[in-house]
C-alpha cells in the first residue's frame, strides 16, 4: 500500500481521516487514556474546486454557515431582590400590623407577656361571633403566623385555627393563663380524653361578665 | 372525609342515630360539611323502655331505612376562604327528604358555618351553634 504522503493530492480522503475524532467505542477501560483531540488543520488555500467531492460532507467548506450565535445570560433576578419572601412578609406586615402589636402578642418564643400554649383565648371576629378556646400550638411564620384553639361546643369538640394577621380578626384576648409552665410548645397531647380540656365557655363567660363589670364602673369614675 | 362506609352520627330527631353513609352525591370525592349523601339507618334512637311505643311513633326513620343527608360536621380539617381551619371531633349528618328539607324538626349540636354557602340555611337555623 502507498504511504498518503507518496501521493499527497490523489487521496485527500485518507489525508484528511488522520484528523477526525476517534471513534468513542465501548471499549473504555479504567486504564483508557485518551489522548487530546488535534487541532483542526485548515485546508489548504490553492486546493483545486474538483476535489471537493472528495471530502466527507461535513468537512467541507460551507459558505452558508454561520458561527453559532451566543446570547448573554438575563440578569440574574436575585441580584435584584436577595429576598423575595422575606420583602413581601415585610410589606404585607406594614399594612396589616403597622405597630407591630399582634406580631409582638403571638412570638412566645421572645416576648414573655405573649400568648402561650396552654393559655385559654378569646378571638372576635369581625361578623362579629367569638371563639374561645385552649391555644393548643402557636406557628410562628411570618406573615402565615397563626395558632390552633381547642374548645368543646355542644359536648363536640371544635378545633379552630387563626392566623393572627387575617383582618377578619378583630382582637384576641387573654382569658387565662396556663396554671402551670408547659414544657411544650406543641400540647397536641391535649386532644386525649386524659388531658382534655373540655369547654372553656364557663371561664370565658365568667371573664367577660368580669370584664363589662371593670369596664363598667371605670366609665363612671370619669 | 365522608365516603362509602363512614359511619355518622345522625343529630336531628328523626329517629336516627347512626347512618352509614353509601354514596356521596354530585361528587366523585370524599363528601365535607354541606354535602349531600344517601346513607343507610344503621342504629335507631330509643327513648328508654316504658317510652317505648311514644319514641316509636315519634321515629321517622326505621333500621335499615335508605335516605338522604346533609354533612354538618366532620373530623378532617377545613379551610375557610380566610385561611382558618376547623376541625370537629366527629362526623355527623342530619337526614333530609329527597327535595331537601330536613325530616327531623329539632336538631342539637354545633355545625358548620359551610352549610350557608351551599344553601342549607334550613339547616343552619335548626341547630343551635355554628361555627
Amino acid at each position: 500500500m502507498a504511504l498518503p504522503a507518496m501521493r499527497p493530492l490523489g487521496c485527500l480522503r485518507s489525508l484528511v481521516r488522520a484528523y477526525e475524532p476517534l471513534p468513542m467505542i465501548n471499549r473504555r477501560f479504567i486504564s483508557t487514556a485518551y489522548s487530546k483531540r488535534p487541532e483542526k488543520v485548515p485546508l489548504p488555500k490553492d486546493m483545486p474546486p474538483q476535489f471537493l467531492s472528495q471530502i466527507p460532507l461535513r468537512f467541507r467548506p460551507d459558505p452558508d454557515r454561520q458561527p453559532l450565535k451566543i446570547y448573554p445570560a438575563p440578569p440574574s433576578a436575585r441580584k435584584t431582590c436577595k429576598d423575595p419572601i422575606g420583602a413581601v412578609t415585610e410589606s404585607q406586615l406594614a399594612v396589616l400590623d403597622p405597630k407591630g402589636e399582634r406580631k409582638a402578642m403571638f412570638d412566645y418564643r421572645r416576648n414573655p407577656r405573649s400568648v402561650k400554649p396552654g393559655d385559654i383565648v378569646r378571638v372576635t371576629f369581625k361578623n362579629g361571633d367569638p371563639f374561645n378556646g385552649v391555644v393548643l400550638s402557636i406557628k410562628l411564620r411570618g406573615i402565615e403566623t397563626s395558632f390552633l384553639l381547642r374548645n368543646e361546643l355542644t359536648r363536640v369538640a371544635v378545633e379552630m385555627s387563626v392566623k393572627v394577621f387575617s383582618p377578619n380578626v378583630n382582637s384576641v384576648e387573654i382569658v387565662q393563663r396556663s396554671e402551670k409552665k408547659r414544657r411544650r410548645a406543641r400540647l397536641y397531647f391535649m386532644r386525649d380524653r386524659k388531658h382534655d380540656r373540655r369547654s372553656v365557655e364557663n371561664i370565658v363567660a365568667n371573664y367577660v361578665r368580669q370584664k363589662k363589670a371593670f369596664l363598667g364602673g371605670g366609665n363612671r369614675r370619669r | 372525609m365522608i365516603q362509602l362506609k363512614t359511619l355518622l352520627s345522625c343529630i336531628d330527631n328523626s329517629g336516627a342515630s347512626i347512618v352509614e353513609c353509601v354514596n356521596v352525591l354530585k361528587k366523585k370525592r370524599p363528601a365535607t360539611i354541606g354535602d349531600r349523601i344517601v346513607v343507610v339507618v344503621q342504629k335507631q334512637r330509643s327513648a328508654g323502655s316504658e317510652a317505648t311505643t311514644a319514641a316509636a311513633l315519634a321515629n321517622k326513620v326505621r333500621r335499615g331505612d335508605i335516605r338522604h343527608a346533609v354533612v354538618v360536621r366532620v373530623k378532617k380539617e377545613l379551610q375557610r376562604p380566610d385561611g382558618s381551619l376547623v376541625r370537629f371531633g366527629d362526623n355527623a349528618c342530619v337526614l333530609v327528604n329527597k327535595s331537601g328539607d330536613p325530616i327531623g324538626t329539632r336538631m342539637n349540636g354545633v355545625v358548620g358555618q359551610e352549610l350557608r354557602n351551599k344553601k342549607w340555611s334550613k339547616i343552619l337555623s335548626l341547630a343551635p351553634v355554628h361555627v
